[in-house]
């Protein structure tokens, strides 16, 4: 444990440079904390110890390196993609996820904007690991997605309702939250209407409290009990696999309206980038 | 291979506007696709989730049928669905009551207590009924009702909080026929008491048969069980 946290530091240093907010995410948090009386930020004293020592930190690092190396059929680096503030410009480009981008005519979270670069810049195929694996610490997603994302760490949640397209989702996103179905009868708001709430132990997140909201939508985030930094549209899967509906499709635009949505619950509130969750 | 006879030019003309037509109805399509912004947000969201390949709808659920049934909204869902949460009007909430209390549908021989040791295993057990990236065998174990995913039991055990505490309950409320057919409708169709509430219509739903209702009401009434100590 000393020799990680010895490890840390300069990671934390390096990525410090480039990820431009003044605090890290161990003290976003803390001022969250601070700021108001809740169970769910405060639940894990053992999770908020470890922050500073996060895992996540060495997935970004992996996803630095990726990043900015040629790859691909057409060797070129993502530093082409434009992310929604330009090609290459990654500061803050993820609190304002998803967004409408013109090139496709489509409103994109980090994810799909991922699977686009990699598939119409770097000329991956479709079904190459690079684009097809989506989850867990080893591959491609997570690490690059962790790098991108903590270029936002500590700025404020804004994605923006400019676009009809960026309002439609978001309001679609939002029936999608409330909306009952299924065999247990379940929406969103069964487990997210209410601060304090427990599922046994586990304090939840309440989609109204914007405070624990963004930490709740603050990922990717390294989750101590899957050892793994784990993605929003993973946290989603996971959800309606518990209200026992069916696999969201995570290309699909009903995931990215829930997106929508629960971005602009979390608006003006900073990120904590990169995150641990239980 | 036709002749070059007027007739035969006739249809290539006639093949050659079919042709450019096909062309003009798939640019329409094109152009027409659809426009989430003249939607509805019901409406778009209706089209998200079934039309726009936003699920997984083909899978086979373990009820019989496929996902697809377990986003269709029945009348109850369509009641209880607020936007912003909270709950309908009174006169919605009378008829979520009403048909709740029509669908209730009790044991042949009466209402009975089973064996309340499955039915602690039953009350903390979240199996059952899950799809998707892992999907629930159910001739592999039992279907469990996740109790204590939102209410305290026996307190050898850690319950939640979103339903209000269970532990004592027996103990407490006694095990006249009146508490336990009060007991067997909050599993079977709680809305007939709180209409629109977040609990599921266990029975109502097939989701605990009447075997397992029976078992959790004993861990629940049994004076030996560890919910009464």
């Amino acid at each position: 444990m000393f020799k990680k946290a010895l490890l840390a530091l300069p990671v934390a240093l390096a990525l410090g440079a480039t990820a431009h907010a003044e605090k890290p995410p161990e003290e976003v948090l803390q001022d969250l904390i601070d700021s108001v009386d809740s169970a769910y930020l405060t639940q894990s004293e053992q999770n908020l110890l470890m922050m500073a020592d996060n895992p996540a930190m060495w997935t970004g690092m992996d996803g630095e390196d990726l990043f900015h190396t040629p790859r691909g059929p057409n060797n070129v680096s993502m530093e082409a993609c434009d992310f929604g503030k330009g090609p290459g410009v990654l500061e803050g480009a993820y609190v304002e996820l998803p967004r409408y981008f013109e090139d496709t005519d489509r409103v994109m979270d980090l994810e799909n904007r991922i699977v686009h670069c990699m598939t119409e810049v770097q000329g991956f195929a479709a079904d190459d690991p690079a684009v097809a694996r989506r989850h867990g610490s080893g591959s491609d997603h997570m690490k690059i997605q962790t790098y991108i994302a903590m270029q936002s760490n500590g700025m404020e949640w804004n994605n923006p309702l400019d676009h009809p397209l960026e309002i439609a989702m978001r309001d679609a996103g939002e029936v999608m939250f409330y909306r009952r179905s299924g065999i247990a009868d379940f929406n969103c708001n069964t487990c997210h209407g209410e601060s304090g709430k427990r599922i046994r132990a586990s304090v939840l997140p309440s989609k109204d409290v914007p405070q624990e909201w963004t930490k709740a939508m603050s990922w990717p985030a390294f989750r101590v009990g899957h050892d793994n930094v784990r993605s929003s549209q993973h946290r989603i899967r996971g959800c309606y696999w518990q209200m026992r509906m069916p696999r969201i499709n995570p290309d699909g635009d009903a995931s990215i309206a829930l997106m929508s949505y629960w971005t602009d619950a979390s608006r003006g509130q900073p990120a904590i980038l990169p995150d641990m969750k239980r | 291979m036709l002749k070059k006879t007027p007739i035969a030019a006739g249809i290539a003309a006639l093949a050659t506007i079919f042709i450019a037509g096909g062309c003009a109805v798939a640019d329409a399509d094109k152009s027409n696709a659809v426009d989430y912004t003249a939607m509805t947000p019901e409406e778009l969201a209706e089209h998200l989730i079934f039309e726009a390949n936003g699920f997984v709808l083909d899978q086979e659920v373990q009820e019989g049928g496929t996902t697809r049934q377990r986003m269709v909204q029945d009348d109850l869902h369509k009641a209880c669905s607020v936007i912003g949460g909270g709950d309908p009007d009174q006169e919605t909430l009378e008829a979520v009551r009403a048909a709740a209390a029509e669908s209730i549908v009790y044991p042949e021989g009466g209402i009975e207590l089973g064996d309340w040791e499955r039915g602690r295993e039953l009350a903390w057990s979240g199996f059952g009924y899950r799809v998707g990236h892992k999907t629930d065998d159910h001739s592999a174990r039992d279907v469990g009702g996740n109790c204590y995913n939102c209410h305290q039991l026996a307190t050898d055990r850690t319950g939640g909080n979103l339903g209000p505490s269970l532990t004592g309950y027996g103990k407490t409320r006694g095990t006249s026929e009146a508490m336990l057919k009060y007991a067997y409708d909050m599993i079977y169709n709680p809305h007939v008491y709180f209409p629109c509430t977040n609990m599921p219509r266990f029975g109502h739903s097939g989701f605990l048969d009447e075997q397992a209702i029976a078992d959790i009401m004993a861990y629940m009434f049994d004076p030996e069980s560890p919910v009464n100590e």
